[in-house]
């Protein structure tokens, strides 16, 4: 991927990250959490230009849930008013044993996609999402026994690093799928020149969505369009719209991310495209 | 064991919320449903040692 590709027109596949698993209606009540919340949610980004969504479950108190039942109800939603979306259902927790993080997987149908965190990540002052290259490999050997597709989540450069380890244990089809994510603790750096070394260093053929936390999502996003990237925006990675207001919804996310793509002349995948982009199926 | 600090409650200040959500009592909020799992004791996760609010509250 690179600038090569953004002048080739080839299309952008913009993922909403609807819900997440950390914050939740206290820090924005648009924030949906419910299964018909979730499915209304995923709708009206599918509308906006959205053709993946990101989806982590929680219970009705909004405390995070990991049962395939609640995944299946939330997928039920979605299919319900988006059919042709791509679903991605989320595998990361901090805290959880690896049986917990199996259960989204285990869906009727799958998932097309899921999520593979790399490594750790700091939370909070005594907490550590671990993220083990044993528990990376025991949540994607069931993601390939089952056709998901993973989506590698890279919090640093470090993680990088781990991807060409784990793609000497792990045989993944082609193209590997990335999300390189900027922000504070222990994310990369949100630097242009740091998001310039990561996409030039990701193995060979391999995709990657940008994913800039907080205030650095539109201009993460924006260089990931420019560098023939894909972009993931959302309220589980950015509650603002802008600076002290609170973002109405999700789709108000794809939407404004949408206009940018269209401003610079990258068109953006519709959900076939980016089955097609990302080799689904 | 749940953390004592923790209730639920609908609303709190300028928030209320359809269904009662864990607040801390430490650090008078509501909190992050992934830290309402650190309040809960959930899986191997101990408010006692994983906690800030908590350590602070308790002195520790």
């Amino acid at each position: 991927m690179s600038y090569r590709a953004f002048l080739d027109g080839e299309p952008a596949v913009v993922t909403a990250a609807l819900t997440g698993g950390v914050h939740g209606k206290e820090a924005n009540p648009n924030l949906p959490e419910t299964p018909e919340e979730i499915g209304e949610a995923a709708a009206a980004c599918r509308e906006a230009g959205a053709s993946i969504v990101h989806v982590h479950a929680r219970q009705d108190n909004g405390e995070r849930s990991f049962s395939t039942e609640r995944f299946q109800e939330i997928d039920d939603e979605i299919r319900a008013r988006a059919p042709d979306l791509v679903i991605q259902h989320s595998t990361g927790a901090t805290g959880a044993p690896d049986e917990q993080r199996l259960q989204p997987l285990r869906t009727d149908p799958a998932p097309e996609m899921a999520s593979l965190d790399m490594g750790p990540v700091n939370r909070y002052h005594h907490l550590t999402s671990e993220n083990t290259r044993g528990t990376v490999d025991t949540l994607y050997d069931e993601m390939r026994e089952r056709g998901i597709k993973p989506e590698l989540e890279l919090f640093n450069g470090g993680q990088v690093t781990e991807t060409y380890q784990f793609l000497e244990r792990r045989d993944l089809v082609d193209p590997v799928h990335t999300t390189l994510i900027f922000g504070s603790g222990s994310l990369t750096r949100p630097t242009p020149e740091n998001f310039l070394a990561l996409i030039h260093d990701l193995p060979e053929g391999a995709t990657f969505n940008t994913l800039g936390f907080g205030p650095h999502q539109l201009p993460f996003a924006t260089m990931g369009l420019l560098f023939g990237g894909h972009v993931r925006v959302g309220l589980e990675d950015n509650v603002y719209y802008r600076r002290g207001e609170l973002a109405e919804s999700n789709a108000q996310l794809v939407e404004r991310v949408v206009d940018v793509a269209e401003t610079l002349g990258r068109p953006i995948a519709t959900p076939d495209e980016a089955r097609a982009v990302l080799n689904l199926g | 064991m749940a953390c004592p600090y923790l209730e639920y409650r609908a609303a709190a200040a300028e928030q209320s919320f359809d269904t009662e959500r864990a607040y801390c009592t430490a650090v008078d909020a509501f909190v992050q449903p992934m830290r309402a799992d650190v309040c809960n004791d959930r899986y191997a996760l101990d408010h006692e040692t994983d906690c800030e609010f908590y350590r602070e509250a308790e002195g520790l």
